[in-house]
């Protein structure tokens, strides 16, 4: 069932955080994410790992509204890194509590680097859909 | 005695014919008319046609000179035709006159005479000359007058100006109107070009020329230009101009352009606001779109968070757990309500209920907001400049003054520059419809190209700063406009932020 050992929750809210923590537990997927509170934090990582030859995360978990570098932000800097080190794809799903139309259709222009959209809260089917 | 031969006499014959033809055929009255030094009038000739000019029978035409003048000349064009008569008799110069004559037949018709005047060794002065009918061309000049005089009255009636290029002299024609319109004299004038083209505004100009161009090369069926020209006071009408070409050369280029100013000031002012009203309305309405947005992001965050926290401490047995989910159920269920605060405060702004004004001391509500901050200043050494006039008020509602004030000068302090002093300024102007609140403060600054269309949306924050949400500068912004008012920001990363608030006076 598991497919992803290094993954990224990037999202300001502490609480999704912990639910995530648990939800991850409750349904036996043994990862043990990093977290992040904006885009920029998540983009520093990254940008670190890559000056190290470190590997990138296989999966993202991306929200949008976030202070300092929000959503969109991540994946415009996401896409410049000149990402050096072998290995798969790194996929992303964003999860987001906004329906607004313009922020669905945005993803869409995004779609090469966002692989699917999850509202929040999240459900079982979809951590299936990742996992 | 004199003699002919033959040949002569056949010269002769012919001329006679020739001069027997030009009179009898001639359209025109061909005449002699004699004055003799007794003041006798009589008409020693008069050509056939005078039974046709004036409607004479055979008869009539011997009876005396006066008697036929006196029965066809108008009444009242009769005493100005003998002192024509007696005028060119006296001064012995070309006798030229235009008359009506009424006729039994024809009724009134138009003349015109002319006539060489000589006199003889008896002081007898003779007329030779002709008369004309000018019938036709009087009623023609007569329509022309009335149609000019028509189109005249719908120009003075409809404002419009006139003007009229002759191109190869470049100088154009404009009339009182057109002059009027830019506030000079209003006079019929003839001036060069640039005395229109001069005023145009610079930014008008390129299209003013433009369209005349494609007429001149007949891309268009005429000329057609609403263009900003500044009048003598130095400031700018709107004026739409129309054109014509009405004459080229063989070379089929332009040399006469005629055309009509019209002044569409008020016209322009109407859509002005018009499109501002629109502009208002679209900025609500995306306002709204995004009040309803905000509302289902924020609840659903907050509510998704319970509802999984719920869901995951289920079946929990694990003490620790359970109570660490129950302090995030704690923080979310306060977030909520927090969300619902500050969406009720937004509410109440749009309703009217809260829209109370009152004539406010500015200086006590600023002295009032700077003791809540005054911690604040203390730690950050913040200096303050107020500029205001100590008994400056304003009209607005007194709840929305403090949160205004509040929220501006927090924000102020909260993003200042860490390299300098804080220096928030504090100053007031008006123009005709504001009173101009100006908060000016030397921060970070932020960068209006990227986050100027976002700066007043709810949870927009820009700054790389923790405690940033935003929410602050969305309120206040529903607050102003809810007032009458508007607010403006200008910014420069690293230098600073100006936020002007516009009080409807």
């Amino acid at each position: 069932m598991i497919k992803f050992k290094d993954v990224f929750v990037i999202d300001d809210d502490k609480v999704f955080h912990f639910i995530i923590k648990k939800l991850f537990s409750k349904n036996n997927i043994d990862i043990n994410p990093s977290f992040y509170m904006n885009g920029l934090e998540a983009i520093e990582e990254i940008k670190d790992k890559i000056s190290n030859g470190v590997t990138m995360p296989d999966l993202i978990l991306l929200d949008i509204n976030m202070p300092i570098m929000d959503g969109w932000q991540f994946l415009d800097e996401f896409r410049k890194t000149k990402k050096t080190t072998e290995g798969g794809k790194t996929i992303i799903y964003l999860v987001s509590s906004s329906d607004s139309i313009s922020d669905i259709n945005k993803a869409k222009e995004y779609q090469d680097q966002v692989k699917d959209y999850f509202f929040k809260p999240m459900t079982l089917d979809d951590l299936r859909k990742i996992f | 005695m004199e003699t002919y031969n033959y040949s002569d006499l056949k010269i002769l014959e012919e001329r006679n014919s020739f001069y027997k033809k030009l009179l009898f055929q001639s359209p025109d009255l061909i005449f002699q008319f004699s004055i003799t030094k007794d003041g006798a009038l009589t008409f020693p000739f008069l050509s056939k046609s005078v039974l046709t000019h004036f409607d004479l029978s055979p008869e009539e035409k011997y009876l005396d000179a006066f008697t036929i003048l006196k029965s066809r000349i108008h009444p009242d064009d009769f005493d100005l035709f003998i002192q024509s008569i007696q005028k060119s008799k006296s001064n012995l110069k070309e006798w030229s006159h235009e008359f009506r004559a009424i006729l039994p037949q024809k009724g009134l018709k138009w003349f015109k005479g002319f006539a060489t005047v000589e006199k003889d060794e008896r002081n007898t002065v003779h007329f030779f000359g002709k008369i004309t009918d000018i019938s036709s061309f009087k009623l023609q000049e007569l329509q022309l007058k009335v149609s000019e005089q028509r189109f005249s009255f719908a120009l003075e009636a409809s404002s419009e100006g006139i003007w009229d290029l002759d191109v190869k002299a470049n100088t154009v024609f404009y009339s009182s109107q057109s002059m009027k319109m830019l506030g000079f004299e209003a006079k019929d004038t003839i001036e060069s070009i640039n005395l229109w083209d001069d005023r145009v505004h610079p930014d008008d100009k390129n299209k003013y020329l433009n369209d005349i161009q494609l007429h001149i090369v007949n891309k268009t069926p005429f000329y057609e230009n609403a263009q900003r020209v500044m009048t003598l006071s130095g400031e700018y009408k709107w004026i739409l101009s129309r054109g014509k070409i009405i004459e080229r050369d063989s070379n089929n280029k332009p040399l006469r352009i005629i055309g009509t100013h019209t002044d569409i000031s008020a016209q322009k002012a109407k859509e002005h606001q018009l499109l501002t009203t629109l502009e208002i309305a679209s900025e609500q309405n995306s306002r709204l779109l995004n009040f309803a947005h905000i509302v289902s992001h924020n609840l659903r965050s907050h509510s998704g968070n319970i509802e999984m926290l719920l869901n995951i401490i289920s079946d929990e047995t694990d003490e620790d757990f359970i109570k660490e989910s129950f302090d995030h159920l704690k923080t979310s269920s306060k977030a909520l309500s927090q969300t619902i605060v500050h969406l009720k405060e937004l509410v109440e702004i749009q309703s009217e209920l809260v829209q109370k004004k009152e004539n406010l001391n500015l200086n006590t509500f600023l002295g009032k907001t700077l003791d809540i901050l005054g911690e604040e200043i203390k730690k950050n050494k913040v200096i303050i400049q107020n500029k205001l006039n100590k008994n400056q008020t304003i009209v607005f509602n007194p709840a929305y003054l403090e949160s205004i004030l509040l929220n501006f000068t927090s924000n102020a302090i909260r993003y200042s520059h860490p390299d300098r002093t804080p220096v928030i300024r504090y100053s007031l102007t008006s123009n005709k419809q504001h009173k101009i609140l100006e908060i000016e403060d030397n921060g970070l600054g932020i960068n209006l190209e990227k986050h100027g269309k976002k700066i007043f949306g709810m949870y927009k924050t820009f700054h790389k700063h923790k405690d940033s949400r935003g929410i602050g500068l969305f309120i206040t912004k529903n607050q102003i406009e809810a007032m009458g008012g508007k607010v403006d920001v200008t910014s420069k990363v690293g230098i600073g932020t100006t936020f002007k608030i516009y009080f409807y006076d």
